[in-house]
């Protein structure tokens, strides 16, 4: 605890419950303030109503007795009272008091505090009210006023014992408050502590509560986990550089090196230059798929996507393959239903079924048969590549779609491992499923489109934009 | 031909400038986007070769601006910028052809003469003739020597394409481009598979080669010379 009071001191929730403290307490001063004047005026109000009505009375035996009878009056009850609570004041013109306990007033009409001397004590606070009862009497009557006083005095009394109680209580709630907080900080930071020290996989704990902080975690949670993403798929293409990029530039070095070292003739310098620029186009391949992979990934303008005629584009992506097919004695049918349209760009979607299609091919012995099919249910479009070559174990077919990841039985083929790759760019961008699954032997694939209905986001984007690019142009 | 070469880059622009003075074209280099505009306002190229980014107006804004003012001089885009919406914008804002770097110099030269040679408006000529072959557009009809040969629609774009540019080597990429709009490398041998069923159907049994295949670079239409 010693350890930890000032840090707790630290916190800023800690000076937050000190600022709020301090606002409470000024506000309750404000409190006091209006609770002391209210009470003086409505104490100082009600001694007015008493001395009013008191002159009244007085006023009445005037004009019922006359001069003699008020002068009576006030020596009676000066009689009864002399040291109050009510003070009388009877006097001439000149200062000459006809009757009364209070001293002589020059001041005039209106309403005054006086101090009135005792014999036998302090002096007393008086509230008055003096008028001109004809022009030849000035009548005063007050009141002791001490019990304002005292009210006033009580109120600052329990207010002083009050605030000390609230204060206490303020700064009490404060450090637990700030003890709370400061823990499930803690942890926040303590699991950014270990993420750092190299445990990606961390996650900070949810309390359950549905409260600020919770939704603070929740954010901070599924932040860590893109950031984990991010970080594999970058792992793996750092890693795929390192394993598969190396492989043809070593060759490419050796191509070079052997040519440095043997080439005599110019045939022999061109045979070597003609290698060399074919290893060199494989490497910038690779790179180039690794950059359209990026640029897809990272959300390429959808706002391009015009209506694509699938029919039209998988016949021409057929045509192409067709002597891939005959190359490797492999049986190549398709089957696609005419005017099939779909949403998206030509160009990648193209590249994506001849990337599924030069997998199939690439992947399938001689002899092998690859089919396309595409067709159109009342929900999607959905194109199918299927093959008989060896297909993918169930384990590895998440990880196929990988950058860089190769199945160990086809490591000695051709090829980047990033077709796939490509392939899955493609389809999250345009917003087609894509499923790999036995097709006993061999993998058939198949990607599924929205149908238009179904795809009211991406069915809405095109029109919007459209009218854009119209503006730009 | 007379051709502006912007770009920024020295080295490649040396290469690609003497290369094509090689091939006989007079070239002027020049390194900033300003330049290259007021340049190409000012004297009368055939061909203006543009990288994307260059300093000062950048390659787009500049092609803009030119189209903007008027000129039609045919632009050719290089740029290291390969994805399809880099392309895309660049035949938008007025580029007529697009070459991602690196490329092999065959390629550039091809689409150099592609472009130079181009014409101007669209030939008001619905027939296309080299040698004894005749194409004709409207009815889609291929004679040699007067004899009717039975084309593919593939084939006929395929042939018609290239007697576009007859006496030009053309690239099996250009072929990919604008007979089958396949924009990145299939890997397969559609292209040679093509123009050797054409050259069966157009060539044999004729004295006189009309489709020639030219070694690491491409394919040219043109009577014997």
């Amino acid at each position: 605890m010693s350890v930890a009071l000032p840090r707790i001191l630290r916190t800023s929730s800690f000076r937050l419950t000190l600022i709020y403290a301090g606002l409470f307490a000024a506000s309750a001063l404000m409190l006091l303030e209006v609770v002391y004047w209210a009470t003086g005026v409505y104490i100082s109000s009600s001694l007015d109503a008493a001395v009013d009505s008191d002159i009244t009375e007085l006023e009445d035996s005037l004009r019922g007795g006359g001069a003699e009878a008020l002068t009576a009056q006030v020596k009676e009850r000066v009689r009864q009272m002399p040291h109050g609570p009510v003070y009388y004041l009877l006097q001439d013109p000149d200062g000459t008091i006809i009757a009364g306990n209070l001293p002589p007033f020059h001041g005039g009409e209106g309403r005054v505090d006086l101090k009135v001397p005792r014999s036998d004590g302090p002096s007393v606070p008086v509230h008055a009210h003096g008028i001109n009862l004809t022009e030849r009497q000035y009548l005063m009557v007050g009141v002791d006023a001490l019990p304002r006083r005292e009210m006033q005095k009580l109120i600052l009394r329990v207010f002083e014992s009050s605030s000390v109680v609230t204060l206490v209580l303020a700064l009490a709630g404060g450090a637990l408050m700030s003890g709370g907080l400061l823990r499930r900080i803690e942890t926040i930071s303590r699991t950014a502590r270990d993420i750092m020290a190299g445990d990606f996989s961390r996650r900070i704990p949810v309390r359950g509560t549905g409260d600020e902080f919770d939704h603070l975690v929740a954010s901070l949670n599924a932040m860590l986990e893109r950031n984990e993403a991010a970080m594999e798929s970058v792992r793996q293409v750092s890693n795929g550089i390192a394993h598969d990029l190396r492989t043809p530039l070593t060759r490419l070095r050796q191509r070079l090196e052997r040519a440095h070292r043997r080439a005599r003739s110019v045939e022999e310098w061109r045979r070597a230059a003609e290698g060399c620029i074919s290893d060199t186009d494989a490497i910038l391949e690779t790179f180039g798929a690794l950059l359209r992979i990026a640029q897809i990934a990272s959300g390429m303008p959808v706002h391009r996507f015009v209506e694509v005629d699938l029919s039209e584009l998988l016949r021409t992506v057929i045509e192409v393959f067709q002597p891939m097919a005959e190359e490797k004695e492999q049986r190549f049918t398709a089957d696609v239903a005419s005017r099939l349209t779909v949403w998206g760009d030509r160009e990648l979607l193209a590249q994506m079924f001849a990337n599924l299609i030069e997998n199939a091919m690439k992947h399938s012995p001689a002899g092998a048969s690859i089919g396309l099919m595409a067709i159109r249910s009342p929900s999607a479009i959905a194109v199918t590549v299927v093959d008989s070559g060896p297909g993918i174990p169930v384990a590895d077919r998440k990880r196929v779609f990988q950058r860089f990841y190769r199945l160990e039985s086809s490591r000695s083929t051709p090829g980047s491992g990033l077709g796939l790759s490509l392939v899955e760019a493609i389809a999250a961008l345009h917003q087609v499923s894509i499923e790999l699954t036995d097709s006993g032997p061999g993998l058939r694939v198949v990607l599924r489109f929205l149908a238009p209905d179904q795809r009211t986001l991406a069915g809405d984007r095109p029109l919007e934009s459209n009218s854009v690019a119209d503006r730009s142009f | 031909m007379k051709i502006l070469l912007i770009e920024d880059d020295g080295e490649n622009a040396d290469y690609v400038a003497n290369g094509l003075r090689e091939e006989g074209h007079l070239v002027a280099q020049v390194a900033s986007g300003a330049d290259g505009l007021i340049c190409a306002m000012e004297n009368g190229f055939d061909l203006l070769i543009v990288d994307r980014m260059i300093p000062g107006l950048d390659g787009l804004s500049l092609v803009r601006s030119l189209r903007a003012a008027g000129r039609h001089t045919p632009v050719l885009f290089l740029t290291a910028l390969g994805g399809v919406e880099d392309r895309v914008s660049g035949l938008n804002a007025g580029g007529d052809d697009y070459l991602v770097k690196p490329f092999a110099f065959s390629e550039l030269a091809a689409r150099v003469s592609a472009l130079g040679r181009r014409p101007r408006t669209t030939a008001a000529d619905t027939k296309l003739h080299v040698l004894d072959l005749e194409l004709d557009l409207l009815s889609r009809r291929v004679r040699r020597r007067g004899e009717l040969i039975e084309l593919q629609p593939r084939e006929f774009r395929l042939l018609e394409y290239l007697m576009r540019h007859a006496g030009q080597v053309v690239t099996r990429t250009m072929l990919l481009e604008h007979v089958w709009d396949i924009h990145f490398d299939p890997r397969t041998n559609i292209v040679e598979t093509h123009i050797s069923r054409l050259r069966t159907k157009v060539d044999k049994g004729f004295e006189a080669e009309l489709i020639h295949t030219v070694r690491g670079a491409g394919y040219c239409v043109r009577g014997p010379a």
